[in-house]
């Protein structure tokens, strides 16, 4: 597909003169030269996300023309070593195999630095500022500074700490921004202690908290698919809608990851974040413009909507799993407990499912069921909009069973919404049968949307903050699961593991609610 | 023949009709239509006009139809037989002359999207010309020029040379070089710089700029047509260049005697003809850049026509 018809605003020179030839040119981002930091650039993220990522923008030309990036981590590079290991991972990790090579390459490795660096050691910081300077002088990056902090999430706080007393938290010249990874916090009380680190130093309007789910297109259609179209919102409420589903499911374990997961689990590496924002998105009100803020009001109001469930009611509303040995595509897989980095005894959660209510005029009374989990049986991200069932049979003889209308918007793997109607099966007799219609924005419009990342990174270069999440959204989620992280961390038995892997998930998630879609 | 049974879901975005009159033209705008049907699922309907022949169709949503003796009639009755009624029509007119042409002129008012190509029959300035004055009397349509949406890099290339301090020389500006294959991409940029900077036309090979000094402008015919290899723009205190690089891979940026930047490159982004004409679907009717571009180009070329 060709670049998007995004009209980007005439950019200021430093003098604030308007560039008359910007007006109407169909690029993204282009217009905000910057220099990026990536504090954490020796892990992996950097190399099998982020970096990509850029260099992906650099071909497609989204990338601003004075673009440099710093590379800030502690492991020991030069500059030179450190291009050559940017230039090794670009060959591993570029989508569609596309090699950094010729003079686009050259000219964006030209631009690369880096920083072998100790993150407690303030001295680097001020270093920091010296090569950014350069960079401003030598690239013409204008004093637009982003931070990306690709580290560790403990980390954070020291390193916005630093940037505050080296002067890097504003310049006189241009924007300063930080792009904060997930996880936010690991519970309500550190998420509230990250934010008050980074608000000390940065505004609301500079902090960038990357979801980068949110990035993918099938999550921005929900909004083209609810707003784009008429036929839809007068069903979108109470009296046509009898539940709401959203899964996000993973034939996957946890890989390498088994460290970072033992302190995580599904609920709050997928539930708290991911999948309510697909909540919000589903259930919030027509926003008044596609403004950032517009969008992040709705998203908001939706998440104060939500009760958090009652303590004493935690278990009637939840339900929780580990994953033992199965099969998945019929090869056998250990159980989580014996995967790396894994306690034997682990009571860590790798499947969680919980049942809320959106309290307001719209949702009352609907329940909205939320599931995550590993080693299910396939990648599945979907919503699932169950309708009501008709109020009025009248094929009085028929025996067979009338479904409701269910309306599927497919995040993953097959992007696409499918629609279940019923029909009469061509005969003689009133046999009703379901039918799907599906539609696949694959073969819809045949388009390769870029990767996430890529988007996020654009956006936040072009300081569009709409899909980023804002501070009392994720304090809102992180309230709303508080009472599930509570009660679990406070119940010892759990008879881990509780379902194979490969199987639909542990039977008390199928106990609670009963109306699962199967994966 | 057996009715197949077998459930399909059809989705159709817009009806494509691609009218042709040259032979070779035609199997290359089959091979792209082909590639853009592919991502906008579409039924195509091409009018052969090199032919006669009855309607030949390749499943549902491909029908070619040899016209070369059809009355203008026939075509849109055609088109409003096979068309899906529910989606835009889009015509991709490749042919010289569109303004006094029967034929245009019966399809085009079914057409919601209207794509020419002013480029690809001459590469002089006629078929620009015949298009500013279409236009011009027929300013309703939804029209887009392939010739003009090529110049997206170019464009971007030109702008980034003038942001930030740089932007100043803009009003300095003394003379525009133009290096291309084809003259209609030449003109629509110095449309475009025009239109954008309030230049108004002035003697042949000169424009008048806001403050109704000259700016001179050259154009030099060199390398493969519908490709501009090189721009430059002088001003009192520096040159500003976008220029093809050696090996052809990227446009490289520069600024002679003066200027804050060093040397940038940016990926070429040749998109290909499909692409284009996609961009021409999904925005062009509504750039109103273009048509300010469209016009200034063409208060251009009219002086040029002063020329002896």
């Amino acid at each position: 597909m060709p670049d998007e018809a995004v009209t980007v605003t005439a950019a200021p020179s430093v003098d604030g003169a308007v560039n008359p030839l910007r007006e109407g040119l169909a690029s993204q981002g282009v217009a905000n030269p910057c220099t990026a930091v990536f504090f954490g650039a020796s892990g992996d993220l950097f190399k099998r996300m982020l970096l990509p990522a850029v260099y992906s923008m650099k071909l497609r030309g989204t990338l601003p023309t004075d673009f440099a990036l710093v590379g800030f981590a502690r492991s020991k590079y030069t500059d030179d070593t450190f291009r050559d290991y940017c230039k090794e991972q670009l060959d591993q990790f570029m989508p569609d195999g596309k090699k950094p090579q010729g003079a686009l390459w050259d000219d964006f490795s030209k631009r690369i630095s880096y920083m072998s660096a100790d993150f407690s050691d303030k001295r680097h910081f001020v270093a920091l500022k010296d090569r950014l300077a350069q960079n401003d002088e030598q690239f013409g990056t204008a004093g637009n500074h982003l931070f990306y902090l690709a580290t560790p999430p403990p980390v954070f706080p020291e390193i916005i700490k630093h940037l505050k007393e080296a002067g890097l938290d504003k310049n006189d010249k241009g924007w300063t921004r930080i792009v904060v990874e997930k996880p936010f916090g690991t519970d309500l009380q550190s998420a509230r202690a990250l934010q008050q680190s980074i608000e000390a130093v940065f505004p609301e309007s500079e902090i960038y908290r990357i979801d980068h789910y949110l990035g993918k297109e099938p999550v921005q259609d929900i909004i083209a698919l609810r707003f784009a179209n008429t036929i839809f919102e007068p069903i979108w409420n109470r009296n046509y809608v009898q539940n709401v589903q959203i899964t996000s499911a993973e034939s996957l374990g946890v890989e390498e990851r088994g460290g970072y997961y033992e302190s995580a689990g599904a609920l709050r590496d997928m539930i708290q974040n991911h999948v309510i924002n697909l909540l919000a998105l589903v259930a919030m009100e027509p926003p008044i413009s596609a403004h950032a803020d517009d969008i992040r009001n709705e998203k908001y109001k939706v998440l104060s909507a939500i009760a958090p469930p009652a303590y004493a009611d935690v278990w009637s509303v939840s339900a929780r799993g580990q994953y033992g040995p199965g099969t998945i595509d019929s090869k056998p897989v250990i159980g989580y407990r014996q995967e790396q980095d894994v306690s034997p005894s682990s009571n860590t959660d790798t499947f969680a499912a919980v049942k809320l209510y959106v309290e307001n005029w719209r949702w009352a009374g609907v329940p909205f069921y939320l599931r995550s989990g590993k080693r299910l049986p396939r990648k599945v991200a979907e919503i699932a909009v169950t309708f009501r069932p008709i109020p009025h049979r009248f094929y009085g003889e028929s025996t067979d069973k009338i479904e409701p209308n269910v309306l599927v918007i497919k995040i993953e793997p097959d992007e696409g919404i499918s629609l279940r109607f019923e029909a009469k099966v061509p005969g003689p007799k009133e046999h009703i049968r379901s039918v799907f219609m599906d539609f696949s924005y694959g073969t819809g419009f045949g388009v390769v949307s870029p990767p996430a990342y890529e988007r996020l990174i654009g956006d936040a270069i072009a300081g569009d903050q709409t899909l980023f999440t804002r501070w009392d959204a994720v304090e809102r989620a992180w309230e709303i699961v508080t009472p599930v992280l509570d009660v679990w961390h406070n119940t010892k038995d759990f008879s881990f593991p509780n379902y194979a892997a490969g199987s639909q998930g542990p039977q008390s998630a199928n106990d609670l609610f009963g109306e699962w879609r199967r994966i | 023949m057996a009715t197949d049974l077998t459930p399909t879901a059809n989705v159709a975005t817009m009806t494509i009709v691609v009218y042709f009159e040259d032979a070779a033209i035609g199997e290359l705008a089959r091979d792209r239509i082909r590639t853009l049907a592919s991502k906008h699922p579409s039924r195509v309907i091409l009018f052969d006009a090199t032919a006669d022949s009855e309607r030949r169709e390749e499943g549902p949503d491909w029908i070619e139809i040899g016209v070369k003796s059809a009355q203008p009639v026939a075509l849109s009755s055609a088109l409003a037989e096979l068309r899906v009624r529910e989606v835009p029509v889009v015509l991709l007119w490749i042919a010289p002359g569109i303004g006094d042409d029967e034929r245009f002129c019966a399809l085009a008012p079914d057409a919601q999207t209207i794509v020419y190509n002013s480029s690809l029959v001459h590469e002089g300035d006629e078929a620009l010309r015949e298009l500013v004055d279409y236009v011009a009397r027929h300013p309703e349509l939804a029209l887009a020029d392939i010739a003009y949406l090529r110049l997206a890099p170019w464009q971007e290339s030109v702008a980034i040379l003038f942001d930030g301090s740089d932007v100043a020389e803009l009003s300095r500006l003394q003379r525009v070089e133009v290096t291309c294959g084809s003259e209609p991409e030449a003109f629509y940029l110095l449309g475009w710089l025009a239109s954008r900077l309030n230049w108004s036309p002035g003697d042949p090979n000169t424009v008048r700029d806001r403050s109704g000094n000259p700016v001179e402008y050259a154009i030099t015919r060199e390398g493969e047509p519908r490709r501009i290899r090189r721009v430059a723009l002088r001003s009192s205190n520096a040159t500003f260049v976008a220029e093809v690089d050696r090996n052809g891979e990227t446009i490289a940026l520069r600024v002679e005697n003066g200027g804050s930047h060093p040397q940038r490159n940016r990926a070429i982004e040749d998109p290909g003809i499909a692409a284009l004409v996609e961009r021409a679907i999904l925005a062009g009717h509504h750039d109103r850049i273009f048509a300010e571009s469209l016009a200034a180009a063409g208060g251009i070329l009219s002086r040029r026509k002063e020329q002896p």
